[in-house]
């Protein structure tokens, strides 16, 4: 697989930090920063930045090999439920995935997602780990 | 005008090693006259530009059947043969044409396995999930869970399993043709814990053909196309439950309702990519309780779904686009049905979006 730098250049401010997009037209919060709310399709959106902070609603350990997979699996996924009320999915480290468990707090972390082996591009982003 | 589906032609879904995206599509209409008496083709394929290092992949298949006919190629993940037959449909009922082929074509085995689930993952949001460690079992492994949490029993899902392989084992051009039990779910390979490999579509090379054109066939072997919709659901990440799959309860109410149907009379074919899906549209749709008895389904997903038939991920939607016409001419696998209505249903990623078809015999 081929990494572009300017793609995730421009989508670092998502992957660095966790960024909700809040809709004053409907009222909902949506993970990421986005320029029109998803729900109601309204472009009258601002946002706040989360402090990463949150509880393991749902996981799933996934064995599923894929191409940048294979030297980490299981891996867990699951649903974290920030403080601010907004979900977001994405991968929980820094800890034995049998020890996963739901209700457990978590916190936004900066970790390697991919990379060009073995002297390309690494593409760092947010996971989870326990506080 | 009216829009009709006057043919078409399957080729078995399997592991195709000696066959390329153009010989493939080549095998499928070789033998379909009417294939080939048309001023339009569709081809609607997923993967190309990743699995075999092709764009324009429409124009080269028609270069090499030596043909001079317009084509254009769709991809829209998951629903791209369905996306393909709504655009066929659309030709010929605004008089552009009169006969177009939707060809739909696909090669999942070019590379190991592991490489065809990264190529499938990508059906997700590259850079808001794949990146982020998501795939398509994972969502579907929690989709799982939320419904088990809701009081669906685990049986439940590998019951869709077994019906399906059983549904299977008579089609001609399905991949996985035998019979599976609940003893032979046990100590099977977990894909995301609780979803294992039996809750999963098989993954196969295909070539669907099927031919919409602005008039009936003479001998009552044709159905019409009378209906189509499609809904775009919100992001997996982004809902209250990833198994509200919305967009499909949407898309097919609407359908039914419309028309005045039963799903448990009709002939339907629904996308089951991962067995929580089913159970989730069926249960959005109060057709399920948490008993989840398809018994009560005369004609559902007779060709043995995604999840027996086989997923040839572009081609998909034109299989099922053929297996329905077939039930409601002349029979599939020596099922035949008095149902006058069949519904095709068709989503991507986790319900991103949905497609419903409703054909009329």
């Amino acid at each position: 697989m081929k990494l572009s730098a300017p793609q995730f250049w421009r989508v670092k401010e998502n992957q660095y930090k966790l960024v909700i997009t809040i809709c004053k037209n409907c009222g909902r919060k949506t993970v990421f920063k986005r320029p029109i709310c998803p729900h109601c399709g309204s472009d009258g959106v601002e946002y706040i930045e989360s402090a990463g902070i949150g509880v393991v609603e749902e996981f799933t350990k996934v064995y599923y090999k894929r191409d940048s997979s294979e030297d980490r699996l299981p891996e867990v996924v699951g649903v974290v439920k920030l403080r601010e009320g907004v979900r977001v999915v994405g991968e929980i480290v820094g800890i034995r995935s049998d020890e996963v468990r739901e209700g457990m707090e978590v916190e936004a972390v900066l970790r390697k997602y991919v990379s060009d082996e073995p002297y390309g591009i690494i593409y760092y982003g947010l996971k989870f780990k326990p506080v | 005008m009216g829009v009709h589906i006057v043919g078409g032609s399957v080729i078995k879904i399997d592991r195709h090693f000696e066959l390329g995206y153009r010989d493939l599509a080549y095998r499928v209409i070789r033998d379909c006259s009417e294939c080939l008496d048309v001023d339009y083709v569709v081809i609607s394929s997923t993967l190309p530009e990743l699995s075999a290092h092709q764009v324009d992949l429409g124009t080269h298949i028609i270069q090499w059947i030596g043909r001079r006919v317009p084509v254009v190629r769709v991809e829209s993940g998951e629903s791209s043969g369905l996306a393909a037959v709504e655009l066929a449909a659309s030709l010929v009922e605004s008089g552009r044409v009169e006969k177009a082929l939707v060809l739909g074509v696909e090669k999942v085995t070019e590379y190991p396995t592991y490489t065809a689930n990264y190529l499938y993952t990508l059906t997700l949001d590259y850079e808001y999930e794949v990146l982020r460690g998501v795939t398509p079992p994972a969502y579907a492994s929690l989709a799982m869970k939320e419904l088990i949490k809701s009081g669906v029993r685990r049986e439940c899902f590998s019951n869709w399993a077994i019906k399906m392989h059983e549904n299977a084992a008579v089609v001609p051009h399905a991949m996985l043709k035998f019979k599976i039990s609940h003893d032979s779910l046990k100590d099977t390979q977990i894909l995301a814990d609780p979803l294992t490999l039996y809750d999963s579509f098989a993954f196969g090379d295909g070539a669907a053909a099927v031919v919409v054109s602005s008039t009936p066939n003479r001998s009552n072997s044709s159905v019409e196309i009378v209906y189509s919709n499609t809904e775009v659901g919100l992001p997996a990440y982004a809902r209250e439950k990833i198994s509200d799959l919305t967009a499909s309860a949407k898309a097919l109410k609407e359908s039914l309702e419309r028309f005045g149907l039963d799903l448990r009379k009709v002939v339907v074919e629904l996308h089951d990519s991962y067995t929580p899906y089913p159970i989730a549209i069926l249960r959005a749709l109060r057709y399920l309780d948490s008993e989840c008895d398809l018994s009560n389904f005369e004609c559902l997903n007779l060709s043995g779904g995604l999840k027996a038939r086989g997923h040839p991920i572009g081609a998909t939607g034109v299989y099922q686009v053929y297996e329905v016409f077939k039930l409601l001419t002349s029979g599939l696998g020596g099922k035949t049905t008095s149902s006058e209505y069949g519904i095709v249903h068709s989503m991507s990623g986790p319900d991103n979006l949905s497609r419903v078809l409703v054909l009329k015999r």
